[in-house]
């Protein structure tokens, strides 16, 4: 057992896992953020993203022994009970989600971008959602999801596809 | 996973002793994007991982007096991201973006990607087609060889069980040389080369001077298009030589037919890839010429 100390969400938490034990396993299993997906679990589709250190990162392909002293932000750490994250918001006002299995994954991909680049172009936008699957959507919705919520957060109006569609 | 033992590697040399302890059982574990799914999936003995995830000497990118070292632990946005990467070598700007997806190459890194050493991998033609050497570290400390001497086939490298790969070192010469990288995937994200390329050359007195061709996914390693590379050298750069020396390269190498595509396919993309980067990198040559005059 090797005894792990990472950050996550703003909060240090502690836990004894097996070496073998991959940070999505340790996020879901022993902290109960079931929020990253297992999903292929070789680092395909992207529903274990979570940010380390500042960088979207697969946590299926992670051993927990490697995230060790370091800064994770997971889904549950973007919304309190009183007010979503602006990307949660635009995702819900665009209807960017269907099935939303992938959506954790997805939105924390485009926080990691927006964080980096705050008026990132739709290109940009498509390569930071490459690594994340989404066999629902088309991914239209979820990049105009992006560019409102990248408006939201640089403080301009926002464009609601509700107001596009009136 | 089936159980196994993880130690932390402070530094190469420290990754070195662990080997040493622990061969031939255990292995090397840096951004984990190929070895995870190995472990998961694989069926190698494996119980010993010496992870050099924090190795302190591994993850420079420096220019020296020999040219431009990258450690073998710096990951594929590193190098993306790199302003003197950009200046010097930006072909291999291209080759890591044209990896995965920005999770996994947020994780993965140069020297994980020569090591794994499937015929596909990306990182591997810019390299070979700039006469890039790597650094060795053994037991008796180390030693230096050509990229196209660590490749040994799929999946095997000519490395000992207790050898690790510390840098891959770039020729000054060769830094600023035009060079293209082209791939030719399915998608454009994550998805693994049916061919890739990296061909360049100088121009002098309009003639192609040194040019360098190296494919990929073609072999049972990425190779250097030798004939080719003889067949254009103090040739114009003309349609006619350009297309002709994409035949021969396609004549060089032995690809395979699988589910992605038949030998005949990845042929035919070769004679067109290599034709399309030589273009490219003499359209290259031509500018920074007439810049120079200006």
């Amino acid at each position: 057992m090797t005894d792990i100390a990472i950050t996550v969400n703003g909060e240090l938490r502690k836990a004894s896992v097996p070496s073998e034990t991959t940070l999505l396993q340790l996020l879901r299993d022993n902290f109960q953020l079931t929020g990253a997906k297992l999903g292929c679990d070789v680092g395909d589709c992207g529903a274990c993203t979570v940010i380390v250190d500042g960088a979207a990162v697969n946590a299926c392909l992670m051993l927990a022994v490697q995230a060790e002293g370091r800064d994770i932000i997971t889904i549950e750490g973007l919304a309190n009970r009183q007010v979503f994250h602006p990307l949660q918001q635009a995702f819900e006002e665009s209807g960017a989600l269907q099935c939303g299995f992938c959506g954790p994954g997805v939105i924390l991909s485009a926080k990691a971008l927006l964080d980096e680049n705050p008026d990132p172009d739709v290109y940009e936008i498509r390569d930071a959602l490459a690594g994340n699957l989404c066999r629902c959507t088309g991914y239209t919705k979820m990049i105009e999801a992006v560019q409102n919520a990248a408006r939201i957060l640089r403080g301009e109006p926002e464009i609601s596809s509700r107001m596009i569609s009136r | 996973m089936r159980p196994f033992q993880v130690y932390v590697a402070k530094d190469s040399e420290h990754a070195v002793s662990l080997l040493c302890e622990h061969a031939p059982r255990a292995v090397i574990l840096a951004g984990g994007t190929d070895l995870l799914v190995d472990l998961k999936h694989g069926s190698k003995p494996w119980d010993v991982i010496v992870d050099i995830s924090r190795a302190e000497d591994l993850n420079a990118i420096t220019l020296t007096g020999e040219g431009l070292a990258i450690g073998a632990r710096v990951t594929h946005t590193d190098i993306m991201r790199s302003p003197v990467i950009r200046e010097s070598a930006p072909a291999l700007i291209d080759a890591a973006h044209s990896i995965g997806a920005v999770q996994t190459r947020n994780l993965g890194t140069i020297g994980g990607n020569l090591m794994t050493c499937v015929p596909s991998m990306d990182s591997g033609p810019a390299l070979l087609a700039l006469d890039a050497g790597v650094t060795i570290r053994g037991p008796e400390g180390l030693r230096r060889l050509p990229l196209a001497e660590l490749f040994v086939g799929p999946r095997k490298t000519s490395l000992a069980p207790t050898e690790i790969l510390v840098d891959i070192v770039i020729p000054k010469h060769n830094l600023g040389k035009p060079l293209v990288f082209l791939k030719f995937g399915l998608r454009k994200g994550q998805a693994l080369a049916l061919v890739n390329v990296a061909a360049g050359c100088r121009l002098n007195g309009g003639k192609v001077w040194e040019p360098t061709i190296a494919l990929g996914a073609v072999a049972p390693t990425v190779i250097r298009a030798q004939a080719a590379e003889a067949y254009l050298a103090g040739r114009a750069p003309s349609e006619q030589n350009l297309s002709e020396t994409g035949r021969i390269a396609a004549q060089e190498a032995k690809p395979i037919s699988d589910f992605r595509a038949s030998a005949d396919y990845r042929r035919d993309l070769i004679a067109v890839l290599v034709a399309r980067a030589l273009r490219q990198a003499c359209a290259g040559t031509e500018i920074e010429q007439a810049e120079m005059i200006a």
